[in-house]
């Protein structure tokens, strides 16, 4: 295993490649403002978005929602794995594989609905960092597929979500949903042209929007959380009894 | 013999019976339709459930040959594909890490 941020990045890199870490802008440390309690209480969303989150994780695991079966992949602690920070432009929030953190922008997220989404989105990103040798920095295919699968399962593309971004559709809707995310949350972070994550996202689609793991189905509902969190607390049964 | 008396299904019979009811709602047909377009399948659910019935009942060899079989195939079904990264034994070192030990410049 790659020991240093460096060694990771194998492969050609586009020239002025910043996998994105522009949009955050508090990840780099020449840039890390040191501010105050008072800056930070009265000029920053810093305060709401830790009880936003607080609110997210404990919901779920109250109800048996969506982020629980994704914590146990790796042990997930709110304080070394979670970060409050302000980011550029409408991202809502990120996976640092670099850190093992998952960002949460206070400046864009104001509703506790939208933070349990992005929680869960994020949170997808950090199992699949978690449970496999996934390649963030140099391989597209990879990256592509955390997407598909967090588009997917986070509830990013329910039919409200999307009438709310005017896109209108019924049948299969979801997979175009699922398809277009993706692609856009490459070429946010990536610099690649659309040809290419294009090409990526197709070229794994059937595998990774049919990878429902940790959920072993698509949670659309609470009762679908529900049901896919009983699977897991009766894994060992189930596997057992085969 | 000693093994047919400690086995169980791999379910609670309430499992297959509320999964079976679940599939049939309403919500669901349109959540499949949304994500597959088309209706779910649910039959299955049903016979599993009448397979874990007989089985806490006569303990039939075939009833849970059945049951075993059925989930087999569900699982199967998540494997068709192959997956496009190699998974881990274990998460990677530095997840537990603190900040700071490891972090790039």
């Amino acid at each position: 295993p790659a020991s240093s941020w460096e060694e990771e990045r194998r492969g050609p890199v586009a020239e002025g490649e910043d996998f994105g870490y522009r949009l955050f802008p508090e990840r780099r440390s020449e840039a890390k403002p040191q501010r105050s309690f008072l800056f930070t209480s009265l000029f920053t969303f810093n305060h709401k978005c830790q009880v936003m989150l607080k609110i997210a994780l404990e919901t779920s695991r109250h109800r048996g929602g969506r982020p629980d079966p994704v914590a146990s992949a790796g042990t997930v602690h709110k304080d070394r794995h979670f970060a409050c920070e302000d980011c550029d432009g409408c991202v809502s929030g990120g996976f640092d594989a670099a850190t093992s953190q998952i960002v949460l922008c206070q400046n864009n997220i104001h509703q506790q609905s939208h933070m349990n989404r992005v929680v869960t989105h994020e949170l997808i990103h950090a199992f699949d960092h978690c449970r496999a040798h996934v390649d963030w920095f140099s391989n597209v295919k990879h990256l592509a597929c955390s997407e598909i699968r967090a588009a997917n399962l986070s509830g990013d593309c329910s039919l409200i979500n999307e009438m709310t971004r005017f896109k209108f559709g019924l049948k299969q809707h979801h997979q175009t949903c699922v398809r277009d995310r993706a692609i856009r949350s490459i070429l946010a972070v990536r610099k690649v042209s659309k040809e290419t994550a294009e090409k990526a996202v197709d070229g794994v689609f059937d595998s990774c929007f049919n990878d429902h793991e940790p959920f072993g189905r698509v949670p659309h509902s609470k009762s679908d959380a529900k049901y896919a969190y009983r699977n897991f607390q009766n894994r060992d049964r189930y596997y057992a009894n085969l | 013999m000693y093994f047919l008396l400690f086995y169980q299904p791999p379910r609670t019979c309430e499992d297959y019976w509320s999964e079976w009811k679940h599939c049939k709602g309403i919500r669901n047909l349109f959540h499949n339709y949304y994500t597959y377009g088309e209706a779910p399948s649910c039959e299955q659910w049903k016979i599993d459930y009448g397979n874990c019935r007989k089985w806490e009942k006569s303990k039939s060899p075939d009833a849970k040959e059945s049951l075993c079989k059925s989930e087999r195939v569900r699982i199967l079904e998540k494997q068709k594909y192959d997956p496009v990264w190699q998974l881990r034994k274990s998460p990677p070192r530095d997840w537990y890490l603190p900040l700071g030990q490891d972090k790039p410049k």
